[in-house]
């Protein structure tokens, strides 16, 4: 995998970060760096998060109880801090992804209208 | 609280973690353990950010970045204490003289009246085509500005408060009258005003001992009863809570005191000082000396008190006005005896009383307006120093914000560490300020307190006027605070960094325009005091102008003081016994050079005046001439000369008796006399009473007998449209004097007539060989020896009596005076500022040129003449403004121009010259630059 270079780093909107922590941890708890690599190793590497927004936003997450944190042991036997999906953060993510997917699609067609009409 | 203290204890850990785990992969990826450490920092970004950031999920961080700014805006300010202390003070002056200046006069101009509901109450006023035929007319002052009167009859009060359904109340008041009150020690003269007997009740007003006064009091069968005002009770009766109930004497009329109004009551009209109220029944029995045997009380032709009424609520001003203008007319020409007709058009028109009572501040109403434009100009001269201070601190701040940013602050938190400081700098000059207006208040009160016997008005702060000042200054000071945050958040760092401080602005536009704003606000400043000294220069020439004026006699060690004898009883022969016992006994005493009396003192502020006509101009045409009773010697003792004929003799005093005698008793006995017709004024059936002796004045004969000797000449009495009725014995001229001020120092003197004084009260003179005011002792044992229940009232040298007129325009000038150095100074702080920042910018430059081979007195000539450059252009724009507004202090100039060419030049060069002064020492600090050390100035 080639890594992208600083020019074509995308900036997230502080939402759009938040977002994509919650579907990370959709699958089990995950520990911070991890997470950094998860996002950007599933947008193949379009995503670099500035690994620094990340601890911010899952404070944020935390204190809206999106989420919860617990002391564990990591892959290479590092102590690290696990975070995991709760209950009401699993009821958010469900909305946060179909605000996206609606927002997503009314942009999608206003970028390509031709190829809309071309398909129907 | 825990939990955050404990979350942010694992952030660092997790932070550390975080990038260790970083590290690792890096060096998995094939990087050398430090490249790869280097590669996991810096991807990882800034860690103090992310702390602060997550921090900041956390907390009320606005708090603590709040407390964070204040600590370091303390800080910064007490490492540049000059700066902070002149914008402090600056802050302060400038609020503090406005909200004090507004303050008062807001409590003098445009004071709600002392008593309930005072928006309900209204005033009644009169105005009609032609004069009503009135036996009597008396106005005490308390409407003056109006168009139309404010007098009424008692009859007509009546009439309207039996009759009328538009009013809740009414209450009319006369007065404030002269009476001597004795019985609390010794005999002094008081103020006294007449009241209805629903005064008190109608207007809401209480009393804090004792109780008010009632309609059982208002009648004629009632034993007269006062209430004393709070001031009076204080003064003279020391506050005595016994005094309800006591008798005390009036005008030698048995009177109880019956209570003690509230404090903030002095009076409805503004001004008028009040020690007692009457109720208006013991008219008849406690009689003022002026008033002769006319019934005040009873005759619908005496108009002589004030009529309020409160309005019902649901009735407006309109319907109460007409209904009250029927009444008017009815009364005034269906009358028993007629006094207008229908075809005159009487109205009556209705004004709030606060608008309608102006009393006493008609006359200082433009003086106040005068003083609120000095100080607005203040306020703005203020502001613009601040702003200037501001803006030159920021450009030396340049080098702080670059490497502020560089550290990874933010710049919005710069900005609001910024906006901090100066919100700070703005609330202590704020504080400053308040504490500045309260003292302001009493200073000011106590000044003016000094010109009256009893300060008649209450001043308090007035709040809307510190917030509105408060917050103009708070803008301009948070404005000009945010200049540097503006500018340095959008600096290039780079430059910002590499270069010094001295070098930027040659880098930047920006810096070029910020300069000239600099120079923009010193020119405002200069030109804004430019204003306000010529104001001042002008209104200390007019107290000059009307100190060194002549006034026609000599004014130099006379003593006067003021008796009453009529209310102490005596009749008009006694009284002339009195004056003329009083004069030569007087006289006599060591000390004194000549006596003599008259009925009002020169220049006391009180005059009479008189219709007469002229012998052989046409019937009924009337002129009105200046009036003045006076006794033997009177011109020798003022010494005022003698310009043809004779003085008054005691033969012309017996003559003038006579006459008077004759008058007053075919006046009383109107069958006996038949009525005559014609300009010839003696009607020959009755014993011939020979004309009053006067004497006139320069200006009396130079405008109405030009080119003849007046002399010997005739005058007679007014002619009025009906035929004269008694006797018109008329007055023949004995002598002609020069010409002397009378009723004021600015007025220009008008024909005077001098006739001898029969009865009433008197003002002695005594031209005194030695220091006045030592023989007021002796003075006092003569009049007591002649007579101990003869109260002396108004005892003051004459020297001291102009003081007293001139009391406001010497006030005017010293405000305003004190105001010009206000303004000079901020002007030459403002400058001193500017230039000091100048210098410090660029002290490299100065220091090139000085090792180039630049003089000391070069450097030092070349910033005085900037400083200069700005003064005279600062002055010049000042001296625009100030022709066009100096036209509005019109009325209170005397014998100088507005646009006084004198002052003009004059307050310019000084201002100049003081400009020059205050570039002097940073033109030093330039001179003294040590070349070496400015080209490595950093």
């Amino acid at each position: 995998m080639s890594t992208k270079e600083q020019r074509e780093r995308i900036e997230l909107l502080q939402g759009t970060l938040d977002l994509l922590i919650l579907r990370t941890l959709l699958r089990g708890p995950v520990h911070g760096h991890a997470i950094a690599k998860a996002i950007e190793f599933n947008s193949d590497e379009v995503l670099q998060v500035e690994q620094g927004s990340l601890y911010p936003a899952l404070h944020r997450l935390i204190k809206r109880g999106c989420i919860s944190s617990e002391d564990g042991t990591s892959e290479n036997n590092r102590r690290a801090k696990f975070y995991k999906l709760t209950a009401a953060g699993r009821r958010r993510l469900t909305i946060e992804t179909s605000k996206w997917d609606k927002l997503a699609g009314a942009i999608a067609r206003i970028l390509r209208p031709a190829e809309q009409e071309g398909k129907s | 609280m825990k939990r955050r203290e404990q979350m942010m204890k694992d952030l660092e850990q997790d932070i550390r973690d975080h990038i260790d785990t970083e590290t690792q992969d890096n060096i998995a990826r094939g990087m050398s353990p430090e490249d790869a450490h280097y590669a996991a920092i810096r991807k990882f970004g800034n860690v103090t950010r992310v702390k602060e950031d997550t921090h900041e999920v956390w907390s009320f961080v606005w708090l603590e970045q709040l407390m964070q700014d204040l600590r370091y805006a303390v800080r910064t300010l007490t490492h540049s204490p000059g700066f902070a202390a002149i914008a402090i003070i600056t802050l302060a002056l400038g609020i503090g003289a406005n909200t004090a200046i507004f303050s008062f006069i807001d409590g003098i101009l445009l004071r709600s009246l002392p008593v309930q509901e005072p928006q309900q109450l209204v005033v009644f006023t009169w105005s009609a085509h032609a004069r009503p035929k009135l036996k009597g007319h008396s106005g005490y002052g308390d409407c003056q500005n109006l168009v139309g009167d404010c007098a009424f009859s008692i009859p007509f009060f009546k009439n309207v408060r039996a009759h009328t359904d538009t009013f809740s109340g009414m209450a009319a008041f006369a007065g404030p009258l002269d009476y001597d009150l004795s019985g609390n020690g010794p005999a002094r003269m008081a103020q006294g005003q007449f009241v209805s007997g629903d005064f008190f009740s109608t207007l809401g007003v209480n009393t804090i001992v004792g109780r008010p006064l009632g309609m059982s009091d208002d009648s004629p069968s009632a034993p007269p009863a006062i209430v004393l005002s709070y001031a009076c009770w204080q003064r003279a009766f020391g506050g005595d809570r016994t005094v309800v109930g006591r008798m005390v004497r009036l005008n030698s009329i048995s009177t109880v005191i019956v209570g003690v109004a509230e404090p903030s009551f002095t009076n409805l009209t503004p001004g008028n000082p009040v020690d007692f109220f009457m109720p208006f029944s013991v008219a008849d029995r406690i009689r003022s000396e002026y008033w002769g045997h006319g019934d005040r009380i009873s005759d619908p032709g005496v108009w002589w008190s004030v009529i309020i009424g409160r309005l019902k609520p649901g009735v407006s001003l309109a319907q109460a006005q007409a209904a009250a203008t029927t009444m008017f007319v009815n009364e005034t020409t269906h009358g028993a005896t007629p006094l207008l007709n229908e075809a005159d058009a009487p109205a009556i028109k209705l004004l709030p009383a606060a608008q309608g009572l102006d009393g006493e501040t008609s006359q200082v109403a433009p003086m106040f307006y005068l003083l609120m434009f000095a100080v607005g100009l203040i306020l703005l001269i203020a502001c613009a120093n601040v702003a200037g201070l501001m803006l030159a601190r920021s450009a030396t701040r340049q080098r702080e914000m670059a490497v502020r940013l560089a550290l990874g602050a933010g710049r919005a938190r710069i900005v609001r560490q910024l906006l901090t400081e100066s919100v700070l700098l703005s609330f202590v000059g704020g504080t400053l300020g308040i504490f500045l207006s309260l003292w302001g208040i009493n200073a000011i009160t106590a000044l003016f307190s000094s010109g009256y016997d009893a300060f008649p008005f209450v001043i308090a702060l007035d709040w809307r006027v510190l917030l509105f000042t408060a917050g103009v200054t708070f803008a301009v000071g948070i404005l000009f605070g945010l200049a540097p945050a503006l500018r340095g958040a959008r600096i290039d760092l780079t430059p910002g960094l590499k270069e010094t401080a001295s070098s930027l602005p040659d880098s930047g536009a920006h810096s070029g325009r910020w300069f000239r704003l600099g120079n923009a606000l010193v020119v405002a400043q200069v030109a804004l005091s430019m204003v306000v000294l010529i104001g001042a220069g002008l209104l200390v020439r007019t107290l000059r102008n009307l100190h060194n004026l002549n006034p026609g006699f000599d004014t130099r060690s006379i003593l006067l003081f003021g008796v009453n004898p009529s209310a102490a009883g005596y009749s008009d022969q006694k009284t002339a016994q009195l004056y003329s016992d009083l004069q030569q006994r007087l006289a006599a005493l060591p000390g004194v050079i000549s006596a003599s009396y008259s009925a009002d003192a020169l220049l006391s502020g009180n005059h009479s005046s008189e219709n007469v006509h002229l012998d052989g101009a046409p019937p009924k045409s009337n002129v009105s001439v200046e009036w003045l009773a006076v006794g033997l010697d009177f011109f020798s003792t003022m010494r005022i000369p003698m310009l043809a004929g004779r003085t008054f003799t005691p033969a012309d005093f017996a003559s003038a008796a006579a006459t008077n005698a004759a008058v007053t008793a075919a006046a009383d006995a109107p069958a006996k006399v038949t009525r005559s017709y014609g300009p010839t004024s003696v009607n020959p059936s009755e014993a011939p009473a020979a004309p009053l002796p006067v004497i006139i004045n320069e200006a009396f004969a130079r405008e109405f007998f030009p080119n003849q000797d007046p002399v010997g000449k005739h005058v007679g009495n007014f002619q009025e449209d009906e035929p004269a009725t008694g006797l018109q014995p008329g007055y023949l001229i004995i002598g002609i004097t020069g010409n002397t001020k009378y009723n004021s120092l600015r007025v220009e003197i008008e024909p005077t007539m001098y006739l001898p004084q029969v009865g009433n009260s008197a003002h002695f003179e005594l031209r005194t060989a030695v220091d006045p005011t030592a023989l007021i002792p002796v003075v006092r044992e003569v009049v007591s020896r002649v007579d101990n229940n003869l109260p002396l009232f108004n005892v003051r040298t004459q020297t001291e009596q102009i003081e007293q007129m001139l009391f406001l325009d010497r006030l005017m000038s010293q405000i305003s005076s004190a105001f010009a150095l206000l303004a000079l100074v901020l002007a030459c702080i403002g400058l001193y500022g500017l230039l000091s920042y100048e210098v410090t910018r660029r002290t490299r430059e100065i220091g090139i040129r000085m090792a180039l081979g630049a003089k000391t007195g070069d450097v030092l000539r070349a910033v005085i003449a900037q400083g200069i450059a700005l003064a005279v252009v600062g002055v010049t724009i000042g001296v625009a403004i100030a022709l066009g507004v100096t036209r509005f202090l019109g009325s209170l100039l005397y014998n100088v121009k507005a646009g006084d060419p004198l002052t003009f030049v004059g307050v310019a060069l000084l201002l100049v010259a003081v400009a020059a002064l205050a570039c002097y020492i940073p033109a030093l600090r330039a001179a003294r630059v040590d070349p070496m050390v400015a080209l490595r100035y950093e």
